[in-house]
């Protein structure tokens, strides 16, 4: 099993040996670009700068590819909309219902405009879902729950965070799991089912995946509660984190990177 | 005079927001240094009293505890959690929940660190106590990729470096194969005998407690109903028939070859001793007449070769992507209609890829699968389950419904049948697996053998021809594993094609008439059940510990004239009642 998004992927690379502290300000400073910029250019920058990252800290690439198409009903869907919808200028195909017909008059006109702004959402999307994985995989998550610890969380708040993180991968294989006992029991919606139907089967995957959760919650606090979880108010740790120079070059890059290109784009 | 290291006085629990007692009135005293097992059927209090134990009860989960906890001398409900964590290790069943960290070092290192201990010092502790449980050198290496024994073995490591007095294992060795237990079992024995630790242990592992333990409690209902030696409590057998203890096979030998007027010298609790007594019983009447000729040992009735196969797998290969992980390669075997066959072997051997194969959950990378003649790398997976019917190992897992009745009924009207028709196959169903009563229960707040037979009830409902079953008595007790299984030889016996997965030996010796044994995703040996198991040094090979019953046949003597490759305890109680009979009448 594998595609788990937030799972910890082993390596030595530059990005896996940043302190935590320094991919926190990495995360939050890139989501507020890309929330930002509305910018075609200046987000596909980003999302180039997010896939050569993924590269370089030798995650598989297989995964953006995962990405890719599972979002690709969502982009063809927002395509159409968009370049139908859209009030562009640049008139590519003109529309099957002339203009000066009231209310629907001008649909189905697709203009450049339109295709451009669909493109850059797709950039925005893209580079937003590829960002959390990029973290979280090359962090290992009681560091992320130090990192936090650091910043100034409560370490029962921090862990509990991370605790959360480390169930989706687990909850991912349930689903699969569920999804495929549903098929044993000659439910075809998964298989060949349209996709309404499918949206429709979904509800009938939570009662066992909450109970499962819900059974697994549990017996994880039994275990933390009997290895003394919580039970001081401060703990120590044996592997502290260490802001060192290339983390405050880091910093210092993600940050004025940042800024420089939210306000380039301000400007545009 | 010694404090003890675990002293009950009338204890007795309710957990919140419920009005069942599950903990009633139990006293008990282990002294340091000793090994208790705890046995009792699922729902008996087991899990419930370890969590008294340490503290979890009343601290972390609260409800109504009654009566006087002491560990090492501290009253659970005075002292804190911290301080309980020092004296009380504990150890879970399932590996996922209980490792939550991403490598081994910081799994270790987990507890300590919430108790503020010096860090130089952690690293001392975590050098030690995985040199303890023999995972030195894994370090780095995440939890998730170990295997089930390492996990459990990571486990013990991550309550040893608390440094605990007592070590409480939870069913710990129920989730893991017998390669595992094997690892596990010596790592407690080591730490009991070596160390001089207190372990409580609750498992139904009975002949690796007969070695161990020097206590075994029986629970029933919450109440402490025995208490003694392993071998006091093996030769009960009332414990045995009405609280389905699961004893030892020697000692199930044991008591019936006693309740037919020949008991053993010494009642046995191990091989070697029912061996010894076997061979006293049978030379001491110093018979000179052979009577080997005149046993009559059942003929197990052999796979049936004439049918026409229902199931047939050529050359598979199945790799797992993205890594790569040649899972199963050039598998060959064909199933004859009506055959009741097991699939053996390590966990990673490869048997639940095979299994998923058969039905299209996976698509062979190279090879043919042919089931109920459709292929099975076209066919929908929806369209195979009206023949096959398959179940997976966790039953909470595949429970959608809000009813019982709506369980069974998903799948028949999934094919479209008529409510009328539904209707009727809920009823049959129901009745197969005697669940008619529970018909309007929630399954998922239903006992663990129950929500079982539900999963099997509702493959039953699409009418299939063959069976399937994952390690369906993974997590069952001695009761639960024989319901499970008489259901699948009743079906057997009206013509269903029945193939099984599990861990537990006996099982397979008792029912299943053809055996795979698989190894490193390729097939080792296939053959029927006897000719199987009577292979004992090729079948190790596998990592696969015989029964118990069938090592004793092996380890006796051939000059005996017994069953040499016994499938049952009934079996071998026959054989020797026979020739026992035999000898006083000539």
């Amino acid at each position: 099993m594998s595609g788990s998004l937030v799972q910890y992927f082993p390596g030595q690379t530059f990005f896996h040996r940043l302190d935590p502290r320094a991919k926190l300000v990495f995360l939050i400073f890139v989501s507020v670009a890309i929330f930002a910029i509305q910018n075609l250019y200046l987000s596909f920058f980003i999302l180039v700068v997010m896939v050569f990252l993924w590269w370089r800290a030798n995650l598989p690439i297989s995964i953006v590819w995962g990405f890719l198409k599972a979002l690709l009903p969502v982009f063809i869907f927002l395509f159409i909309v968009q370049a139908i919808l859209y009030p562009g200028e640049t008139i590519l195909i003109y529309p099957l219902i002339p203009r000066f017909v009231p209310l629907i008059g001008g649909i189905g006109r697709i203009t450049l405009q339109g295709i451009l702004f669909a493109v850059l959402l797709m950039f925005r999307l893209l580079a937003m879902v590829i960002l959390l994985p990029l973290v979280s995989m090359t962090t290992p998550v009681h560091l992320l729950a130090l990192g936090l610890v650091r910043i100034g969380l409560p370490y029962r708040f921090a862990y509990t965070t991370t605790a959360a993180l480390n169930m989706v991968p687990i909850l991912q294989g349930e689903i699969g799991v569920i999804v495929d006992a549903q098929k044993l029991r000659a439910m075809r919606t998964f298989e060949k089912g349209k996709f309404w139907e499918k949206l429709r089967s979904y509800p009938a995957l939570v009662t066992p995946l909450v109970i499962g959760a819900m059974r697994r919650a549990q017996s994880m606090a039994v275990a933390m509660d009997s290895r003394a979880f919580g039970a001081m108010k401060t703990r120590t740790y044996i592997e502290d984190i260490n802001l060192k120079w290339f983390d405050w070059v880091f910093i210092a890059v993600t940050t004025i990177l940042s800024i420089g290109v939210i306000v380039l784009a301000a400007m545009l | 005079m010694t404090t003890p290291a675990i002293q009950l006085i009338d204890v007795s629990y309710r957990y919140p927001r419920s009005k069942n007692t599950v903990i009633r009135g139990i006293n008990l005293t282990v002294e340091p240094g000793e090994f208790l097992a705890i046995m009792g059927e699922n729902g008996a209090g087991k899990s419930t009293l370890c969590r008294i134990l340490n503290g979890i009860i009343p601290h972390s989960i609260g409800g109504q505890l009654k009566g006087k906890v002491k560990i090492a001398g501290l009253n659970t409900r005075e002292a804190n959690i911290a301080q309980l964590s020092t004296k009380v290790g504990i150890v879970l069943d399932d590996p996922e929940t209980q490792l939550f960290t991403t490598s081994v070092r910081s799994e270790v290192a987990f507890g300590p660190e919430n108790l503020n201990v010096d860090p130089e010092e952690i690293y001392q502790r975590i050098q030690w106590s995985l040199d303890v449980v023999r995972l030195t050198g894994y370090e780095d290496r995440m939890p998730s990729a170990l295997s089930g024994g390492q996990k459990q073995r990571l486990a013990i490591a991550a309550a040893l470096a608390m440094k605990p007095e007592i070590l409480i294992l939870d069913e710990a060795t129920s989730q893991v194969d017998p390669l595992g237990v094997v690892e596990v079992l010596s790592v407690v024995k080591e730490l009991n005998e070596k160390y001089g630790m207190t372990i409580v242990m609750t498992t139904d592992q009975s002949e690796e407690i007969a070695k161990l333990a020097d206590r075994v409690i029986v629970l029933d209902k919450g109440r402490l109903i025995a208490e003694g030696t392993p071998r006091q409590v093996f030769a009960d057998a009332e414990l045995f028939s009405h609280h389905m203890i699961r004893a030892p096979q020697v000692s199930q030998l044991g008591v019936q070859l006693k309740e037919a007027g020949y008991p053993l010298p010494v009642f046995p609790i191990t091989i070697e001793e029912a061996a010894r007594g076997i061979v006293e019983i049978l030379s001491d009447k110093s018979s000179h007449n052979s009577l080997g000729d005149n046993i009559v040992v059942t003929p197990l009735s052999s796979f049936r070769p004439n049918e026409p196969p229902i199931i047939q797998v050529d050359n598979l290969n199945y790799i797992y992507q993205p890594h790569n992980v040649h899972a199963v390669m050039n598998v060959s075997f064909s199933v004859p209609r009506g055959e009741f066959m097991a699939i053996i072997g390590q966990n990673g051997s490869g048997k639940t890829t095979v299994l998923k194969n058969l039905l299209g959950l996976l698509r062979p990378t190279s090879g043919r699968v042919t089931v109920a003649g459709l292929n099975t790398s076209r066919a929908a997976v929806a369209d195979m389950a009206r023949h096959v019917g398959f179940v997976l190992q966790n039953p909470d897992q595949q429970l959608f419904a809000e009813t019982v009745e709506e369980e069974i009924a998903f799948g028949p009207r999934n094919l479209g049948l008529s409510e009328n028709e539904v209707r009727e196959r809920v009823e049959e169903v129901l009745s197969i697996v005697d669940l008619q009563e529970l018909r309007n229960e929630f399954p998922p707040a239903l006992s663990k053998g129950e929500r079982a037979k539900v999963v099997i009830a509702s493959a039953l409902a699409l009418d299939p021809q063959i069976i399937v079953l994952d390690e369906p008595t993974t997590g069952q007790d001695y009761k639960g594993c024989h319901q499970i299984m008489q259901i699948a030889r009743a079906l057997n016996q009206t013509g269903h094609t029945v193939v099984f997965v599990t861990h537990h030996m006996a099982l397979v010796a008792e029912y299943a008439r053809r055996v795979i044994v698989m190894r490193g995703g390729q097939i080792l040996l296939d053959g029927s059940t006897e000719e199987i198991f009577s292979q004992i040094e090729i079948v190790r090979q596998a990592h696969i510990i015989p029964p118990q019953i069938t090592e004793l046949g092996q380890y006796l003597p051939e000059s005996l004239g017994l069953p040499r490759t016994p499938l049952s305890v009934d079996q071998m109680a026959r054989a020797i009642i026979t020739r026992l009979n035999g000898k006083i009448n000539s």
